[in-house]
């Protein structure tokens, strides 16, 4: 279909950010601790990265593409699923199944429990923002609700941890996924996260026609024929879904699910059916990117991931801040 | 098609904005929602919509004979269109992508469903005149093209009810001429439109039949030179109505 943003745009996009996952993909398996060409540890090392790398790619996918339906949903280019307190629901449940499977000795392991932990926080928090805003708030309103939302399950997230030091190793596990980081990812995690990951993005991209028509408020979105309702549930579950996949795999990394739609909305246009798959990719880009300029960063322990986004995240969004104010 | 509200009453933030008013749409027409700020005539084509956030207080909105509320959202947008006063929508979209938004309610949902060649999405920007603008950014287009836009979308559902809300609001006389036409047109083809609007002159040159509301409340209904007469204009306006010859302004035929 024709349009501002011509296929040819759309399809150079999507091949510069192939090229460019391709690339990480690359620096992610050659970099790190450790030779690939050590011949007893070389396999593993490589299975490991191997599967860093994919827990990267998902993660961010499902972060970038949690992103792009918030802000379709509040229709604020500004709100990501860290600003508006999704991911610190998301921790907080991802938290509260560690302290409570590891303190209840269950014959499940935690880590099964992690996803059903962190899609129920995601659930939850996003349920409690919509109770708590009134209808037609504004951006403003939007994002001040969300932050302090977002800092009250983060205060609750530091009390679960404290209780957590109690028990050494639990401590370190919940402290650990708190912090957010890929080092310690294994193959029941991302095996758990990537039907999520899978569902939530197909889902989502069926849904793009409705999330188009609710660009336009929803008095003209009912006009138009979108079950205005329906649709605003079933989307809350979707980033539900896609932002706990990513908290569960990688921690409560933020800036992903904002700066990534952002930029490409930019490029490519806010039609959803483009800008999901095309956020989806550059989530996964941009994450695996992050992680390995966290293994490349010269400290003595590996850098949280976390830490890396947010480096780069809390600038850009400043950035944007300014801009969207000014204009 | 018919669409009617029987005596309906509205309440909006605990106040009642409309009291038992009654408006059947004709095919063929244009009607004329006039009154004063705060009269109800938004509220009345918010109702006609079914898109009022808490409903009707007493009365009913009806489509075919069935209640609006008895059909799904879908089926309502394929037979009763809306132009709003301004858009919310601030979004990155080229126009023709905003014009075809009005064609999902008919060809489905599904991320397919709108890819390629649409001949009603293509007729519906050469009635409103808004072909050479296809290809540009919506948010970057001026208020008077956004509005035409807005009506080829309206028009793009094939909906033969359409209703706006004050659709010449912040145009230019040319821009206002050329919407009112179009509205003429559409009532020659069938189409009943309904059109909230301020200006009194206006209504009297393109509106077929007026319905004028006070605070809420039906004062007159029916042709509209009838509706407007000086003694009503003066009880519900607050001024005096003269006859006279002022500076008339027509549309250029090419």
């Amino acid at each position: 279909m024709a349009g501002p943003v011509p296929p040819v745009r759309t399809a150079l996009v999507a091949g510069g950010l192939l090229a460019a996952l391709a690339a990480v993909a690359a620096a992610g398996l050659q970099l790190g601790a450790g030779s690939l060409d050590d011949p007893t540890h070389g396999a593993i090392f490589l299975e490991l990265r191997a599967l860093r790398f994919g827990a990267a790619v998902l993660a961010g996918s499902g972060l970038a593409a949690g992103g792009v339906l918030v802000q379709g949903l509040f229709r604020n280019p500004l709100a990501s699923p860290s600003i508006l307190g999704t991911t610190a629901g998301a921790s907080l449940g991802g938290q509260l199944v560690l302290l409570l499977g590891g303190g209840l000795a269950v014959s499940v392991r935690p880590e099964m429990l992690l996803s059903v932990g962190s899609v129920t926080g995601a659930l939850v928090a996003l349920l409690v923002l919509l109770a708590l805003l009134r209808k037609g708030a504004d951006r403003v309103t939007l994002l001040l609700t969300g932050f302090v939302l977002s800092t009250l399950l983060v205060a609750a997230g530091s009390f679960v941890v404290s209780v957590a030091q109690e028990q050494h190793e639990l401590g370190r596990a919940v402290v650990a996924f708190t912090l957010g980081g890929l080092g310690g990812v294994g193959w029941a995690q991302v095996i758990l996260a990537a039907p999520l990951v899978g569902i939530g993005l197909v889902a989502a991209w069926l849904w793009s026609g409705p999330l188009d028509l609710l660009l336009s408020g929803e008095t003209e979105a009912a006009a138009l024929g979108v079950d205005v309702v329906r649709a605003r549930r079933w989307v809350v579950v979707w980033v539900a879904i896609l932002t706990a996949a990513g908290v569960a795999l990688g921690g409560n990394v933020a800036f992903v699910g904002l700066v990534v739609p952002h930029a490409l909305r930019r490029i490519v246009g806010a039609e959803h059916r483009r800008l999901i798959p095309l956020a989806a990719l550059g989530g996964g880009v941009f994450l695996a990117g992050c992680d390995v300029i966290a293994r490349l960063v010269p400290t003595r322990a590996e850098m949280p991931l976390g830490v890396v986004t947010g480096l780069i995240g809390a600038p850009l969004f400043l950035w944007l801040l300014r801009k969207t104010v000014t204009t | 098609m018919s669409l009617e509200a029987r005596a309906i009453t509205v309440s909006r933030g605990g106040r009642e904005v409309l009291m038992e008013v009654s408006l059947a749409v004709e095919a063929g027409a244009v009607t004329g929602v006039l009154g004063p700020n705060g009269a109800g005539k938004s509220s009345l084509l918010l109702a006609l919509l079914g898109a009022l956030a808490d409903g009707l207080d007493a009365g009913e909105v009806t489509l075919e004979g069935r209640p609006l509320s008895a059909w799904s959202a879908g089926e309502r947008a394929q037979r009763v269109a809306y132009v709003p006063q301004t858009t919310e929508l601030t979004a990155p979209l080229s126009v023709r992508s905003v014009v075809a938004m009005g064609r999902q309610a008919r060809t489905g949902w599904s991320p397919w469903s709108q890819l390629g060649a649409d001949e009603v999405v293509d007729d519906a920007m050469a009635r409103t005149d808004v072909t050479g603008l296809s290809e540009r950014r919506f948010d970057e287009l001026s208020g008077g093209e956004q509005r035409r836009v807005l009506l080829a979308r309206a028009l793009a559902t094939e909906a033969r009810v359409v209703l706006l809300d004050e659709p010449a609001a912040s145009l230019d006389v040319g821009h206002a001429l050329s919407l009112y036409g179009r509205l003429r047109e559409l009532a020659a083809d069938g189409y009943a439109v309904v059109v909230v609007l301020h200006d009194l002159d206006d209504a009297l040159r393109f509106t077929d039949r007026a319905l004028l509301l006070r605070e809420g409340r039906e004062v007159a209904m029916g042709p509209t030179p009838e509706v407007i007469t000086p003694e009503r204009i003066e009880t519900v306006y607050g001024v005096r109505m003269r006859r006279e010859a002022g500076l008339r302004f027509e549309e250029m035929k090419a």
